[in-house]
């Protein structure tokens, strides 16, 4: 019945020495390249380096460092989250079905939803020992099937509009509150997980899933925790989004995807698992959201932005991936 | 772990790594087949309009395109690879054949000499992914995500903002006109699977592919030299989703960025449906045609049953994650490691 599955040889003990200059550098990689990003468009346009612009900027990119923020986590974990896209969606259409009904709590109800379904592909995960990217391309395919069943294929109009008003808000006349929000997730998550073991459990359970569950990390339940926070930003991204637009859309996030792959690895966390944290995938999205404001003013076409995605996600890959680990790359 | 299979009864002692040899037809190489008739038999009770000769050959006209991506991403998932760019590739190479071709926006008119450009432009994308994982050893689904980024990019760019329809009569006629009631389309692709299973039988690549799947180690030991295989596996796969693209675009007449949108997720379902583990060294491309066959004859009949169309995709994921946990789950040791 069986076929084999060959295990790969554990490779020698590495014992972590001094960092290489290398890795010194990569591990600044993004905040580099956000500041020489900044310093080309300041002189390709002297006029981008203005507070409005920023603001902007800043401003487009929370629900990118939300998403990216989320799935950070489940790389960290070893594994990859590819639903998120497709969950937000989702969840901006659930929004807008729900908000007549539910009004204030909406935004709580949306979270814990796609909370529940991001715990639900963890225990999928988990339990049926399916590869994290074949239950979330699963995921995906359904979750933006649900979402077109349920919208009817078109967008959803959000009339209220006063439970989202609060994210447009302005945090002392300057700092876009869905920014802040962001920003405020990123550091609790990072301080929750300082606080507690959830670090170092997460962290080896990335860097040696059998080591970590011999050593007794309760990996099952860190993976599953991961998957539900994955999914509980992707839940947060949606009001944002919906914040912005005033309408649920089934396609909305859909493009998002590549963008917070991108800024998860250009941020320097390693596909490979372990390494890496939410403050760099922060970094990484304003890297990408840059970009993507940067090559107009710089007056490339937008269609080279797709390509440049599928050249930084390779690029950034190379770079930061645990080579000792993997043996052979499938 | 013990697996209660009368073919493992006689030994019981440990969890062996290597299986010994098949005798007669095991269940998970008959399981595909047979669900593939029962669910045909369970549509055919349940809808008069399902059991027509002429639904049967919309089926089959529908399930071309997805047997040559199929065909393609079929020996990328025997090394145990996966493969994402379909969409991308797809899109570049509809867009390449549709600008080639007599169309509306330029006086191009190369027929099959444009189709065979737009096919190796397929491939190249398809070698680029190759060279990413073995020369900066990116995993695949990284490196053909971002292969996908590209050749959408790419199509983007030579879409220029008009969509360029396909005047070509051959290339027209390819989804309209039959031969032997099924449309040409459908022999192509069943050229195609028979090329397919030919390279994937007789040919060394086809024998390495597997045996990348595995146990690369081993191979690498022997003295085989790995890395010109893979890539040599994903110039095929595009090659092939390059062709697939051509046909989309006879199909609709016009080439589209999208053309491959979704394609990816069919393939791997039909490919995982068919019996092809991911975990490489299983399958072929005779199981992926049966999944096809599964896949579309699923999509087909739920439409004519009543069920919307927008549950397809979800269908489809659905049984994707239940075939890849029907397949793990026997195998699954305690400590066993799940990325």
């Amino acid at each position: 019945m069986s076929a084999p599955v060959l295990t790969t040889p554990a490779p020698d003990a590495v014992v972590p020495g001094r960092p290489t200059v290398g890795q010194r550098l990569t591990s600044f990689m993004p905040v580099i390249a956000l500041v020489v990003l900044l310093a080309a468009l300041t002189v390709a346009d002297p006029g981008f380096l203005t507070l409005s612009s920023l603001t902007a900027a800043v401003r487009t990119s929370a629900p990118l460092v939300v998403l990216a923020a989320g799935a950070t986590l489940v790389v960290l974990c070893g594994g990859i989250d590819l639903s998120i896209a497709a969950l937000c969606s989702l969840a901006t259409v659930f929004f807008a079905l729900w908000l007549p009904d539910l009004g204030g709590l909406t935004t709580f109800a949306i979270i814990a939803a796609t909370g529940a379904i991001g715990a639900l592909q963890g225990v999928a995960h988990v339990l049926f020992r399916i590869p994290s990217f074949i239950v979330t391309l699963g995921g995906m395919s359904i979750f933006s099937a649900i979402a077109l069943v349920i919208s009817d294929a078109g967008p959803v109009r959000v009339v209220d509009r006063d439970a989202t008003n609060w994210l447009t808000l302005y945090v002392g006349g300057v700092v876009p509150m869905a920014f802040v929000v962001a920003l405020v997730l990123v550091a609790a998550v990072s301080l929750v997980l300082r606080l507690t073991p959830l670090e170092s459990w997460i962290r080896a359970t990335g860097y040696s899933e059998s080591a970590a569950r011999l050593a007794g990390a309760p990996v099952d339940r860190v993976k599953i925790a991961a998957f539900t926070v994955s999914g509980a930003c992707a839940g947060l991204a949606a009001v944002m989004l919906v914040s912005r637009n005033f309408s649920g859309s089934p396609t909305m996030a859909d493009n998002l995807l590549l963008p917070a792959v991108a800024a998860i690895v250009v941020g320097g966390t390693a596909i490979t698992g372990g390494h890496g944290s939410l403050w760099r995938s922060l970094a990484g999205a304003l890297v990408v959201t840059l970009l993507r404001v940067g090559l107009p003013i710089v007056g490339v076409p937008s269609a080279y932005e797709q390509i440049l995605y599928g050249a930084i996600i390779v690029a950034a890959v190379a770079l930061t991936l645990d080579r000792s680990k993997v043996l052979i790359i499938k | 772990m013990t697996t209660t299979s009368p073919a493992d009864a006689d030994r019981e002692v440990v969890h062996a790594g290597r299986p010994r040899p098949r005798r007669g037809i095991s269940l998970s190489d008959a399981g595909p087949p047979i669900a593939l008739v029962v669910i045909f038999g369970v549509f055919a009770v349940l809808s008069p309009d399902f059991r027509t000769v002429s639904n049967v050959q919309n089926v089959l006209d529908a399930a071309a395109v997805l047997a040559v991506v199929t065909c393609g991403i079929s020996f990328v998932l025997m090394m145990g690879s996966i493969d994402l760019s379909a969409p991308g590739i797809m899109g570049a190479s509809a867009i390449a054949v549709a600008l080639l071709v007599a169309n509306n926006r330029n006086d191009n008119d190369f027929g099959l000499f444009g189709v065979a450009v737009a096919v190796l432009l397929g491939a190249a994308l398809g070698c680029l992914s190759g060279l990413a994982l073995v020369v900066l050893k990116v995993p695949s689904f990284m490196t053909t995500l971002g292969v996908s980024a590209v050749g959408l990019g790419v199509a983007t760019l030579m879409f220029a903002g008009v969509q360029p329809n396909v005047t070509d009569p051959m290339l027209e006629g390819w989804a309209v006109e039959r031969f032997l009631g099924l449309a040409h389309l459908t022999w192509i692709a069943v050229a195609c699977v028979l090329v397919g299973a030919l390279v994937q039988r007789y040919s060394r690549l086809g024998r390495y592919a597997f045996a990348i799947g595995g146990a690369e180690e081993v191979l690498g030991l022997s003295g085989v030299r790995v890395a010109p295989y893979k890539v040599a596996v994903f110039t095929m796969a595009g090659a092939f989703y390059g062709l697939a693209g051509v046909l989309v675009t006879s199909q609709l007449g016009a080439g589209l960025v999208q053309a491959g949108r979704g394609y990816d997720f069919s393939a791997i379902t039909a490919a995982v449906v068919g019996g092809t583990l991911l975990s490489g060294g299983r399958g072929g491309i005779l199981h992926s045609v049966v999944g096809v066959l599964l896949v579309t004859v699923l999509t087909n009949g739920l439409v004519q049953v009543g069920v919307s169309p927008y549950w397809q995709g979800g269908v489809q994921g659905l049984i994707v994650v239940a075939a890849v946990a029907a397949a793990v789950l026997p195998q699954r040791r305690r400590n066993q490691v799940t990325k």
